[in-house]
């Protein structure tokens, strides 16, 4: 730090040029590695995220380059949306789901996987590969032949073996069957991967810890699992976490490709991003009023991430 | 780099020109019809037109927002189709105005579904072809039943529940029960509408909360096809006897009459209650000039050209691809294809009871309307109340846009 | 006792994986046998485990249909996705880097920026962004494609963190050998950093190739789809042709498939090294 400080001061003194540069140019160098990265996405994701809160503050229909300024008009409007709050509803009922049961079924993957003594390269493959498929392709997978609601449809097929009824999957709403399908296909998509980052963590944790818990009588299984193995994935834990909230809040296109028609969406299982596609960005043109849900929708992921962040002690190490 | 540069390049070639024509490069899209052939067909019009050199684009995908964010832009379409133009796209000087060039011919249109494309007494599309929706039945499926092709929205709810077996359901109206395709049909068939006459909400009224609950009904009879792979909008579900009624497209009964023979016919959506008439949604695809088309006056040329002076091309579009009723009532009383069987019922059906839904009924609307609909279809809510709500938002809405 | 329980437990451990291996192996089996039945074999009232007999033709059909360019759409996906990875990749590599290791008194301000970026959904920013690449000119074009999508935030966080850890002991030999921060980068730091170049690469060209909405909206010329907007143009088409979206489905996984296959162990072992998980 003191070495730093010394730096800085000499800095003071130097003309500006030299001050621009930096002690051996290191301002000039961290702009040639960080410019062109920098430059990019202020372009391409800044000026766009200005752009549209500009347009939240307008009556918007069909232009990006409105007159009718309206103040936090589409903002109130917004907030008082039956179906813009539901859709937040359905958002953090999906994220209640969609979360442990990724955390669980990935991690019970990677705890399986990891001690096998043969084929484990086969189990991991098969586990991973779903990570190669597209949203597109699994969710005509999922619509189309597993969970469609007629008789040739592999889950009604199942079912019938049984003696059970055919269910219409994605159209029945008591008992919501929806959720099934849509919460199966995204752990389908995405455990393989996250299993792979617990097996990572799981490389790491040393062999002697294991010995020590296994002289002090500590049993093989569920005991070393809670005192060993759980507290030592804590970093991987944290971070599949964060990754997994935030990519539930950015869900669209497993939602999408299941329940849309050509006539719209249906009121139920609709999170906030399709329910802003229709209002704002789709056929109906609402500008200002999208914006302004879509900003809202922004602070609440950056608030919950902070949040997070905060709880779990993320980016103490940094400080 | 070399990669790169390949990618460009054959974008650069673009595979949709005409080479027609010489003059001004107009851009012309299309949504992506299921039929096979239309596709070379709009190309093989375009490369007709001699005036300028038009490139056909084929839009696959959720057509009305690509349009929608193109027109925002420099590099969007100069002529387009549209399942419109919107009020909010005319309001917002998107479209060009097209009243010469339909003046000349407006009384050859089908009225029903030039309304729509009007707005302060100017034209702002030129409809292409009209679509219907038409209620399929099974001949042999209702006879073993013991059922007669109905005749009421009662009778349709029996009848589909009589026609349920344990392998075959009574009536298919999409995978998400009607929602979607309904829309104002019911209200129409209870003698109400989207919009009144009077610029005023046009289902503020018990019957429509009535005839409402007789769609939960059906739902909840489960005398309704749900969850098959195809949508109300492709015949396979009837034709494949997983149902034996279903709600479809006048495009589909080609298809049907090759899978089926005669067995079967086709009803407009019966009527309900006493102030009732039968009920059959007709609307058409339009063509619209962007505003912001660096060619605006050829692409009007253009449109005129191929949409109002070439009717030998606008009876093969709407006949010899799919299954269509031509725009042009001239056309449309040509049509050999039109004139027996179920398609002349359909075309009957069409022209006695056909209703579109009006330009006042707005994007912001009709989601609202559907939200409500799906609600008291599947979860059987209060008709009165949530169709009370959706009365408000449309309040609302016809408020706002009055106002412009 | 003892050992009986860890050996019931190791059995039973067997019976579930294999459970869940075939379950996890559903969807591929739908695909193959939905891809080369005909038609009436899907739509079949009774199951069949595979139709009577493989349908190879719709293989043929797939890449001749003249409304699917089928071939175009894989060469277009694979352009895309190479560029798409290697711009990425260096991008946010001298990013990341500089963040980690070039002392600045505002680094840590650029980094919150960048960041921050990763909480925005796309769908605030996709009509401004569409309506600045339209200006641009650059609809239908590879560059329109591919330079909007080079800037990952996600990337670039994952490379500052793996650079955190990397041993300094390497870069300092190479600056008493007089070399600069840029060479020293190019010749000790990415040769030594290749899993987490393996990582980050395999990731984006999955992204990449799986992107929809994106390519949907700017590829608006048919010679510029991708092999996802072709296959969503079944969904879209009145009539649904079964066998023939499952073959194409099938088709447009086969490239990811063959790589991950391929090149799974050192896509693993660098998911495991580059610390994306710390």
């Amino acid at each position: 730090m003191t070495k730093s400080d010394h730096q800085m001061r000499d800095d003071t003194a130097a003309t500006l040029p030299a001050r621009l540069l930096g002690p051996q140019r290191r301002n000039l160098w961290f702009w040639v590695f960080v410019g062109p990265f920098a430059i990019g996405l202020a372009l391409f994701t800044y000026v766009p995220l200005l752009w549209s809160v500009y347009l939240s503050f307008f009556n918007a229909h069909n232009t990006v380059n409105p007159t009718d300024f309206v103040g936090l008009g589409n903002y109130t409007a917004m907030l008082s949306d039956d179906a813009f709050l539901s859709s937040l509803g359905t958002f953090l009922l999906f994220t209640a789901f969609i979360v442990p049961a990724t955390y669980a079924l990935s991690l019970s993957l990677a705890l399986m996987v990891n001690r096998l003594r043969f084929a484990q390269a086969f189990f991991r493959s098969v586990f991973f590969l779903p990570t190669a498929c597209s949203y597109v392709v699994a969710s005509l997978i999922w619509k189309l032949s597993i969970f469609n609601g007629v008789r040739f449809g592999l889950a009604n097929t199942v079912l019938g073996w049984f003696g059970v009824d055919q269910t219409a999957w994605l159209s029945t709403t008591s008992p919501p069957w929806y959720w099934l399908v849509i919460v199966t296909v995204r752990l389908w998509l995405q455990a393989g991967f996250y299993m792979i980052l617990f097996l990572a963590g799981l490389q790491r944790i040393s062999p002697q810890l294991y010995e020590a818990a296994a002289m002090d009588g500590a049993r093989p299984g569920w005991q070393v699992f809670r005192h060993i193995t759980f507290p030592q994935l804590r970093a991987t834990s944290v971070a599949v976490v964060l990754l997994l909230v935030i990519n539930a809040f950015q869900a669209f296109d497993e939602f999408y490709n299941l329940l849309s028609d050509a006539r719209g969406y249906p009121p139920y299982a609709r999170p906030p991003l399709v329910y802003l596609y229709y209002t704002a960005l789709g056929r109906d043109q609402n500008l200002g009023l999208g914006s302004a849900g879509a900003v809202i929708l922004a602070l609440i992921i950056a608030m919950a991430t902070v949040v997070q962040a905060r709880w779990f002690g993320l980016g103490r190490k940094e400080d | 780099m070399a990669l790169a540069g390949a990618l460009a390049a054959a974008c650069g070639s673009n595979t949709g020109r005409g080479g027609g024509g010489s003059g001004p490069a107009l851009s012309q899209w299309y949504h992506q019809y299921g039929e096979p052939g239309t596709q070379q067909a709009v190309k093989r019009y375009a490369a007709a037109y001699k005036k300028a050199d038009v490139t056909v684009q084929w839009r696959p995908g959720d057509y009305d927002r690509q349009t929608a964010a193109a027109l925002l832009t420099d590099s969007g379409p100069d002529v387009f189709e549209v399942n419109g133009p919107l009020l909010d796209q005319i309001q917002g000087g998107q479209v060009a105005d097209l009243t010469d060039v339909v003046a000349p011919v407006r009384s050859d249109f089908n009225q029903a579904v030039l309304a729509p494309k009007i707005w302060q007494d100017k034209i702002w599309g030129i409809p292409q072809t009209v679509d219907t929706q038409l209620l399929y039945y099974r001949k042999s499926l209702l006879k073993d039943a013991g059922v007669q092709p109905p005749q009421t929205v009662d009778a349709l709810v029996d009848a589909a529940k009589k026609l349920t077996t344990s392998k075959v359901k009574g009536l298919f109206l999409g995978n998400d029960g009607g929602v979607g395709v309904l829309g104002g049909t019911p209200l129409f068939a209870a003698g109400l509408s989207l919009i009144g006459e009077d610029g005023k909400v046009g289902f503020d009224d018990p019957a429509a909360a009535r005839v409402l609950a007789k769609i939960r009904q059906l739902y909840a009879d489960k005398s309704l096809l749900l969850g098959a792979p195809t949508d109300w909008s492709d015949p396979a579900a009837f034709v494949q006897g997983l149902t034996a009624m279903q709600w479809s497209g006048l495009w589909a009964l080609p298809q049907i009459k090759k899978a089926l023979g005669d067995d079967f016919g086709v009803l407009p959506f019966p009527k309900d209650g006493t102030g009732g008439r039968p009920s059959v949604p007709v609307g058409a695809y339009a063509s619209a000039v962007s505003a912001r088309s660096r060619h605006k006056a050829a692409a009007t040329a253009f449109a005129k050209w191929l949409w109002v002076d070439r009717t030998d091309f606008q009876q093969d579009f709407a006949l010899s691809y799919g299954f269509h009723i031509p725009a042009r009532l001239s056309l449309a009383k040509q049509a050999g294809q039109l004139q027996d069987g179920a398609a002349a019922d359909a075309v009957r059906f069409a022209t006695e009871h056909g209703y579109a839904e009006p330009l006042l009924w707005t994007t912001a609307d009709r989601n609202a309307y559907q939200d409500a609909l799906s609600r008291i279809i599947k979860d059987g809510a209060n008709p009165e109340s949530e169709l009370k709500a959706v009365v408000r938002k449309v309040d609302a809405e016809l408020q706002r846009v009055k106002k412009k | 006792m003892q050992d009986a329980l860890t050996r019931a437990g190791r059995a039973l451990r067997a019976v579930l994986l294999v459970a869940l291996a075939l379950l996890f192996l559903i969807p591929f089996y739908l695909l193959v046998r939905n891809g080369l039945a005909g038609e009436s074999d899907i739509t079949a009232p009774n199951w069949t485990f595979f139709p009577d007999r493989f349908h190879w033709s719709n293989l043929t059909e797939v890449f001749t249909d003249p409304n699917l360019p089928m071939a175009r759409a894989l060469l277009n996906s694979s352009l895309i996705a190479v560029s798409t990875t290697i711009g990425t990749v260096v991008l946010a590599s001298l990013a990341g880097y500089g963040l980690a290791r070039i002392p600045y008194r505002h680094s840590s301000v650029v980094f919150y920026a960048i960041l921050g970026t990763l909480m925005v959904p796309a769908a605030v920013t996709f009509v401004p962004s569409f309506v600045l690449v339209s200006t641009l000119g650059w609809i239908s074009t590879l560059r329109g494609l591919v330079i909007p999508t080079l800037f990952s935030a996600f990337a670039c966080f994952v490379f500052r963190q793996y650079f955190l850890g990397f041993p300094q002991e390497l870069e300092d030999a190479a600056r008493v050998d007089g070399l600069g921060y840029w060479r020293t980068y190019w010749r000790i730091v990415v040769p030594n950093a290749r899993p987490v170049f393996a990582a980050v690469g395999t990731i984006v060209f999955i992204g990449a190739w799986n992107a929809f909405l994106w390519p949907l909206v700017i590829g608006q010329d048919r010679s510029a789809w991708t092999v996802q907007v072709a296959l969503s143009t079944f969904t879209t088409a009145q009539n649904l042709n079964l066998h023939e979206l499952f073959v194409a489905a099938g088709v447009s996984i086969v490239p990811l498939v063959v790589v991950f296959l391929l090149l799974q162990r050192y896509i693993v072992a660098g998911v495991e090294r580059s610390g994306i998980d710390d």
